[in-house]
């Protein structure tokens, strides 16, 4: 196959890919009685904005989107302490039990999350944290690749260091924050990454353990809008393109490292 | 001594948190989940006597647990192997390095940047048949939601956009690892596109191939979220899945006992599948 015939196939695909991003901005820009038009339009009649401020003030889209913000902060600064101090355990300390240990944690990623949902949703009801922040996180702390990672990283850094921390009267934290941390800037870096967006991004969870309207998250919010019953679809697609606009720049500016991020971690193999 | 004690303990105390969650949200239901499923359990999870076999009894006998059964194998039969071929052979025609690839791979990844829900309800409206365009691009006129054979193809539709983002960046990311020089060999001999699949670039991405297509048979087998946005099951359950089931059982039917069994066979047929790729992963070694 020619080069410009390989290049124009794989920009065309690119492009079929892309059009559900393409229509929701489009969609977003739409006037009310472009979306009952026969046949179906793509592009808006005329240019409007109105969507957009009409999605933030007839709905609490902001209220849900503070929501998901203090979960994905709190729920990553958590996650990331659980799991630096879990791996801390499991690599500078020598103490009985602790493979054992490290199998028992390891081994929650073989049980599916959405199978266990029941059961967590009994047991958050017991506790009283339904339509809490703590029980919209409490199922995401627990990350056991990024456990599993993070001891992968600490097994290479020498124990001198530690020990020599430990002589010099170095608290157990501070050492963490002053050196380990440091040391694993970028592998810390991408696990909050990952953590961030994953309890931003989750759906069931949030869905199932909030009642009330004002403790729900922007994810299982937008789509409860309630514009759609009138076939009023504009507001919606504002809504989901201001949400997906700074992810789409964030994976533009930063693709080249994603893509290094991902070869460097497979390639080891 | 105290401050030796302490020190003995420090290590234990580090683990505290992650072992009472692992107790707390992930054994502990586990084990409550097959405990329930011998019971009857009243609707705020109270066990009020113990049944046996009955609750799977009745599951086997019920019409809407076969639907779901073979809904999700049919689902997880579909999507799997499309994806693979799909989204291997897009990894493979963009592996070249000219600018119009390089553009296609940034472009090719951002579904990855669009989230569960507003991805479903983006592609949801684009299949509407009255508001959507996609009937319109194809000249049809498919009634999407309403026959379930084209309800299926909807949601393998919807699972593929939803995955085409990650496992293009892992294949990609494979195959430009293939070491230049036999890539180079294999072009000057002058090998045909077939004998290079064959012989290059399948066999050196083997590893990732395994790993994308149990990671999808898996997420496939457990496959819940976008059939809730998307169709709720329907129509007449055509696109009832297991887990969805389980939800609706379980929270919707207020059944806990029941939707506690199908969560009890979701276990084990991934413990199954884990097992049997395990062994299939052992007798295979790949590349070195």
């Amino acid at each position: 196959m020619s080069k410009t015939i390989r290049s124009i196939l794989s920009l065309l695909l690119a492009l079929i890919i892309i059009f559900p991003i393409l229509y929701c901005f489009s969609a977003s820009l739409f006037a009310r009685t472009d979306f009952s038009t026969s046949p179906a339009r793509f592009l808006p009649t005329t240019v409007t904005f109105s969507n957009y401020a009409r999605a933030f003030k007839a709905s609490n889209l902001a209220r849900f989107l503070v929501n998901s913000l203090i979960c994905a902060t709190v729920g990553t600064f958590l996650r990331m302490s659980i799991s630096l101090f879990s791996a801390y355990s499991l690599t500078m300390f020598h103490y009985k039990g602790r493979y054992a240990l490290f199998i028992i944690i390891i081994a929650t990623m073989l049980l599916p999350g959405d199978a266990l949902l029941i059961q967590n949703y009994v047991t958050i009801q017991r506790l009283g944290l339904t339509d809490t922040y703590l029980g919209l996180i409490s199922t995401s702390l627990l990350a056991p690749t990024s456990i599993f990672i993070l001891r992968q990283f600490f097994l290479t850094v020498s124990k001198e260091y530690r020990e020599a921390a430990y002589l010099e009267g170095c608290s157990d934290t501070r050492f963490m924050v002053t050196l380990l941390i440091p040391m694993s800037q970028s592998l810390i870096v991408a696990l909050t990454v990952q953590s961030f967006i994953q309890i931003f991004n989750d759906y069931l969870w949030p869905l199932l353990v909030t009642n009330s309207e004002m403790m729900r998250t922007v994810q299982v919010g937008i789509t409860m809008l309630g514009f759609s019953e009138s076939f009023d679809y504009g507001p919606q697609f504002a809504a989901m393109a201001t949400l997906m606009c700074p992810m789409l720049i964030l994976f533009i500016v930063f693709r080249k490292k994603i893509y290094e991020g991902v070869s460097t971690r497979f390639s080891g193999r | 001594m105290k401050g030796k004690r302490i020190r003995k303990a420090t290590p234990y105390l580090y683990l505290v948190p992650a072992l009472l969650l692992a107790f707390l949200f992930c054994y502990r239901p586990f084990f409550l989940t097959i405990l329930d499923s011998l019971y009857n359990v009243s609707l705020n999870g109270v066990r009020l006597k113990f049944v046996g076999l009955s609750n799977y009894r009745r599951l086997f006998a019920s019409e809407s647990f076969h639907d779901s059964w073979n809904n999700t194998l049919r689902f997880t039969a579909i999507f799997a192997p499309v994806n693979l071929v799909i989204t291997f052979s897009l990894a493979l025609l963009c592996n070249t390095n000219t600018k119009a690839s390089r553009l296609s791979h940034t472009l090719i990844i951002l579904p990855m940047a669009v989230a569960m829900s507003s991805a479903v309800l983006i592609l949801k409206t684009i299949f509407d048949p009255n508001v959507g365009v996609l009937n319109v691009i194809l000249n049809k006129d498919i009634q999407w939601f309403s026959t379930a054979r084209d309800a299926m193809s909807m949601l393998v539709v919807v699972g593929l956009w939803l995955d085409i983002g990650f496992d293009f960046l892992l294949f990609s990311a494979s195959l430009r690892n293939i070491p230049k020089d036999l890539e180079e060999e294999a072009s000057l001999e002058g090998v045909s596109i077939w004998e290079r699949l064959r012989y290059l670039e399948i066999p050196l991405s083997a590893p990732i191939l395994v790993f994308v297509l149990s990671n999808n048979i898996k997420d496939a087998m457990l496959m819940v979220s976008p059939v809730m946005i998307l169709t709720e099951g329907g129509p007449y359950r055509s696109t009832q899945t297991l887990v969805y089931q389980m939800y609706l059982e379980g929270f919707k039917g207020g059944n806990i006992a029941l939707g506690s069994a199908i969560a009890t066979i979701v276990f084990l047929a991934t413990f199954l599948f884990l097992l049997i790729l395990l062994a299939f992963q052992k007798r295979r070694v790949y590349f070195q």
